[in-house]
């Protein structure tokens, strides 16, 4: 069985929304409404100064709290780990908004669905999401960490990924490797 | 006619699946998408990329995966490209205006009736006031050479090309300095030294991706001086929030302390570089201690940091980066960074600078014809004799250096208003927005009330297209094959990926057809773009054919650096014909060549010191950039946008749809200003409304604005008078030598 994981190296991530755009081209997202964006963040007084980068979309949590408070079935898990909605069974009660701990969901302004972040499932079927495909510092790694010898599990195994809020037991497929840049060295 | 909204109803998409062949031949099935491979133009960089088209429709954009340098990737202008393709304030007909200049109000024409109108005006003013009356302004590339080609041909001397507003500087003084062009190995570099070339923010995919991998790993180091916080500065091992205007005083302070103890490659300089005692000379007294007043950064500092690049070197990259500080003295702050490289013995060795090994290159090398390599069907063209207006390339003019292909756009203006050295009478106009991009618009402004005739060739109806008598629509480059040209080792090409939308045409079929109707065509040997492009292959099919079905060919190579003894060895494996030109030290010695007049690098400039004297040798003339006022206001490119070009498609203006000025949060509080506060920047060329944006990212004494904003295109409602115009505030005078645009001004604050 494959288990998608996608992680987002904050280090290579320069925020410059090549993955935004492509994802509402790939998956047809209409104006005013994201399923990914990239936040800039700089913090710190001059000159001592940095600027993280952090990935905003659906971190298709393992335990997650979108599904077990929808009451239609219409979000519901995949094997492979990836969180769907079926636009069908979707009554638009917002519960699943509310429930979900990464702000990750929205309506639809044309299905009136709820939306959000698929990892391109429907479309691409586990290849490479559209995000992914773009990105033009290779920020961003997807894969199935059930396949040895995947990019992503080298990634794994050499880097320090986090989990975005892992304290809440969610268990996110998305993960990011931390910033270390900024601030001066005088 | 009012603005037309040509995609609103769906009855436009209902008409796009009656336009039955939108896949040329060289588009593949893969599933339900089919993929062309093409060329962006959603930025001057020209990435490969692979267009989806699906139902007729062209759906998706990535980069081309056969193109190893970006693979997959394209930024976010370049994913927008189909949204540019179906933006529905894109000009689809031909226009020919009605009411007062300006005023938006035109009729749709046909494009015989919009070409024979064009050709009829041109016949008359050059047989009123000659040719030489009417200017061509173009960005540079493909639109250039064609426009060129045409206004050769009209016996139009006045060329310009978009180049003295941007990278005219870092050509220019390769050039002088090492006869020509260098590539910079980013991807193997130990140290690079980065003036705020924005390469993160001003994004090309290639060195971006680079330089990302570089400032991620553990073992390099990213200096990057640059007095805000820029993204590619948040990514540094090292920032210096350096004054605007004084990379100069930086570099000959760090030239000066490498010549004082010798820290240098001395075998290199004396084999290879001529006019060190001149060099030795004019930093004499460049000290650290010298330049901290006029830097901001301490003696201390560039001591260490001299070092630091001593030891890392020749694995060192001091970038010139492409439009950086730009101050009068642009030209001398990037021949500064040439130097130091020159100094730090990096030339033709990995992780340093080389020459480009493209297919002549190549063969030369290796002293056989191996890979194909191109004509040029453009070069029968010649750019009259005439005196240009500007004087670019000729002798006793301040722009003598300047090619007569590309002059100097910012002497377009005093010279209409002058009518000095002649008087102008007509315009052309190929996709550039010459009153957001160029210097002193309110000037440009009331030299384009004196002419007589207009023409812009454009996408949009844009500041400058707004202001013409005639507006003939050109094809989006999805829509458009283009000519074959060079990239790395190896070639690429754009190839239309769908049937074009609306009545719009290429611009090369626009000054072909024009020639044609006004009789001047003698010198085109070629009708169409396949046979142009049959013409640049010299009949190699399999190469046009490659091209049309991949986009991209490239030969491999391996790589190869004339003074890295065991990456020649390796590459005499594959190529024993270099095997009797290497040295007893390993190099390749005899293929190193400059094409100066010393034949060697030139630290100092004997043929610039004979023209304008003193300035053969570094100094720091005009670097000011303050000229009395409080604040220096600079500007650059944000990552969402591409100058004045991509404010208006719908997903780029979700992202992005202003641009506040950023002003450093303390100064601001100290100066009784809030976030959102709209005040007047303003100087002795003009005065700008823009909203404050109050960070800590920038110097208390800097502005910042992202260019591209502050337009007058009634057509385009969404960006209509949003933010500000940053070139309203920008002097004519250009640098000294390289006639650079200078776009940091100072500015001072008023309160509206
Ligand atoms: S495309 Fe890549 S670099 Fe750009 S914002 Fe997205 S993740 Fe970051
Ligand atoms: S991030 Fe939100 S939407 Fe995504 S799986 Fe978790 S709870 Fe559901
Ligand atoms: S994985 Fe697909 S749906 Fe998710 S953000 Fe990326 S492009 Fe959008
Ligand atoms: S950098 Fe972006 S906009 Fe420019 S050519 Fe490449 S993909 Fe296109």
């Amino acid at each position: 069985m494959k288990k998608f994981v996608m992680i987002h190296d904050e280090n290579l991530c320069i925020g410059c929304q090549a993955c935004s755009v492509a994802c509402k081209n790939e998956n047809q997202i209409p104006s005013g409404v994201f399923r990914v964006q990239v936040h800039a963040k700089m913090s710190g007084v001059f000159p001592n100064l940095k600027t993280d980068f952090t990935r905003a979309s659906c971190v298709m949590c393992e335990d997650s709290p979108c599904v077990s408070v929808c009451p239609t079935g219409a979000s519901f898990k995949l094997a492979n780990g990836i969180t769907l909605i079926d636009e069908k069974l979707c009554v638009s009660c917002k519960y699943c908004v509310l429930a979900c701990p990464y702000n990750a969901r929205f309506v639809n302004p044309i299905t009136k669905a709820i939306d959000k972040c698929t990892f391109c499932y429907p479309n691409r079927k586990g290849a490479t999401p559209a995000c992914v495909s773009v990105c033009p510092t290779d920020a961003l790694i997807f894969g199935d960490i059930n396949d040895s010898n995947s990019e992503i599990n080298k990634v794994l195994a050499s880097k320090s990924v986090e989990y975005p809020k892992a304290h809440l037991g969610t268990k996110p497929k998305l993960g990011f490797i931390k910033n270390t840049k900024g601030g001066r060295y005088e | 006619m009012k603005r037309r909204d040509f995609l609103k109803s769906s009855a436009f998409l209902g008409s796009l699946a009656c336009i039955k062949p939108v896949l040329s031949a060289n588009a593949f099935t893969n599933g339900d998408r089919k993929s062309v491979f093409s060329v962006c133009e959603m930025c001057s960089t020209r990435c490969p990329i692979e267009v989806s088209v699906k139902d007729n429709k062209g759906v998706f954009i990535n980069g081309n995966p056969k193109f190893s340098a970006n693979k997959t990737s394209v930024c976010a202008r370049g994913g927008a490209g189909i949204n540019q393709l179906y933006d529905k304030n894109r000009l689809i007909k031909p226009l020919i205006r009605v009411g007062k200049r300006g005023e938006n109000k035109w009729r749709e024409a046909s494009w015989d009736e919009a070409l024979n109108l064009v050709a009829t005006k041109l016949n008359e003013i050059k047989e009123k006031h000659g040719a030489k009356s009417v200017i061509f302004t173009s960005k540079a590339g493909e639109s250039h050479t064609h426009m060129s080609n045409f206004a050769c041909a009209y016996g139009s001397p006045n060329i310009f090309s978009h180049y003295s507003s941007c990278p005219i500087t870092y050509n220019m003084v390769l050039e002088h300095t090492y006869g020509g062009g260098l590539s910079r190995d980013f991807a193997n570099a130990k140290y690079i030294v980065n003036f705020g070339h924005n390469l993160f923010e001003g994004i090309v995919i290639s060195d971006a991706k680079k330089l990302a991998k570089f400032a991620a790993s553990s073992d390099t180091k990213l200096l990057v001086l640059e007095p805000r916080f820029s993204v590619v500065a948040a990514k540094a091992d090292e920032w210096l929030p350096i004054k605007p205007g004084t990379d100069v005083a930086f570099l000959m302070a760090l030239i000066h302390v490498w010549l004082r103890d010798e820290k240098y490659d001395k075998d290199f300089v004396k084999e290879y570089c001529i006019g060190l005692d001149e060099l030795k000379a004019s930093v004499k007294d460049t000290s650290p201690k010298w330049q901290e007043n006029i830097t901001g950064i301490s003696a201390k500092t560039i001591e260490r940091i001299a070092d630091e690049i001593y030891k890392a070197a020749p694995k060192v990259v001091i970038d010139w980066g492409h439009k950086t500080t730009t101050t009068h003295a642009e030209y001398q702050r990037t021949r500064a960074i040439a130097i130091a490289n020159a100094l730090m013995g990096n030339y033709e060795k990995k992780g340093g600078i080389h020459t480009s090994k493209n297919a002549s290159n190549l063969n030369k090398i290796i002293g056989e014809n191996i890979f194909p390599t191109l004509d040029n069907p453009s070069n029968v063209f010649k750019v009259p004799n005439t005196p240009r207006i500007d004087g670019a390339g000729e002798e006793g003019s301040k722009n003598y250096f300047v090619s007569r292909k590309h002059g100097v756009l910012m002497d377009i203006a005093p010279a209409i208003l002058s009518e000095k050295p002649y008087p102008i009478k007509a315009w052309v106009n190929t996709r550039f927005n010459h009153l957001v991009n160029v210097a002193n618009v309110n000037e440009s402004l009331k030299a384009i009330e004196k002419l007589d005739f207009i023409v812009s060739i454009d996408v949009y109806l844009n500041d400058f297209s707004n202001l013409a008598d005639v507006v003939l629509p050109e094809s989006s480059y999805l829509e458009r094959d283009e000519s074959i040209l060079g990239v790395g080792n190896g070639y690429y090409m754009r190839n239309k990926a769908v049937e074009v939308i609306g009545d719009t045409k290429s611009g090369f079929d626009i000054f072909k057809e024009l020639a044609s109707i006004m009789k001047i065509d003698e010198l085109y040997t070629y009708k169409t773009i396949d046979e142009y492009r049959m013409q640049q292959a010299k009949g190699n099919v399999d190469l046009l054919a490659n091209l049309k079905k991949d986009g991209v060919v490239t030969y491999k190579v391996p790589s190869l650096y004339l003074r890295e003894p065991k990456i020649i060895k390796e590459f005499a494996k594959t190529y024993p014909q270099i095997k009797d030109k290497i040295d007893s030290n390993g190099e390749l010695s005899s293929l190193i060549s400059f094409k100066t007049p010393s034949k060697k690098i030139e630290l100092f400039i004997e043929k610039v010191e004979k023209l304008f004297p003193a300035h053969g040798s570094l100094n720091m003339v005009d670097y000011d950039v303050f000229n009395g006022h409080e604040f220096c206001l600079t500007s650059g490119k944000t990552p969402i946008h591409t100058n004045a070009h991509t404010q208006n498609i719908p997903i780029l203006n979700e992202l992005m749809s202003e641009s506040p000025v950023w002003i450093n949060e303390s100064k601001a509080k100290e100066l009784g200003l809030k976030d959102g506060d709209i005040v007047y920047l303003e100087n002795e060329f003009g005065k700008i409304q823009v909203k404050l944006m109050l960070t800590q990212g920038i110097r208390p004494d800097t502005l910042f604005i992202y260019h591209g904003f502050g337009r007058v295109t009634p057509a385009l409602k969404n960006i209509h008078e949003v933010g500000a115009n940053d070139s309203i505030l920008l002097g004519s005078k250009s640098g000294h030598i390289c006639s650079t645009m200078v776009t940091n001004i100072g500015v001072d604050i008023k309160r509206v």
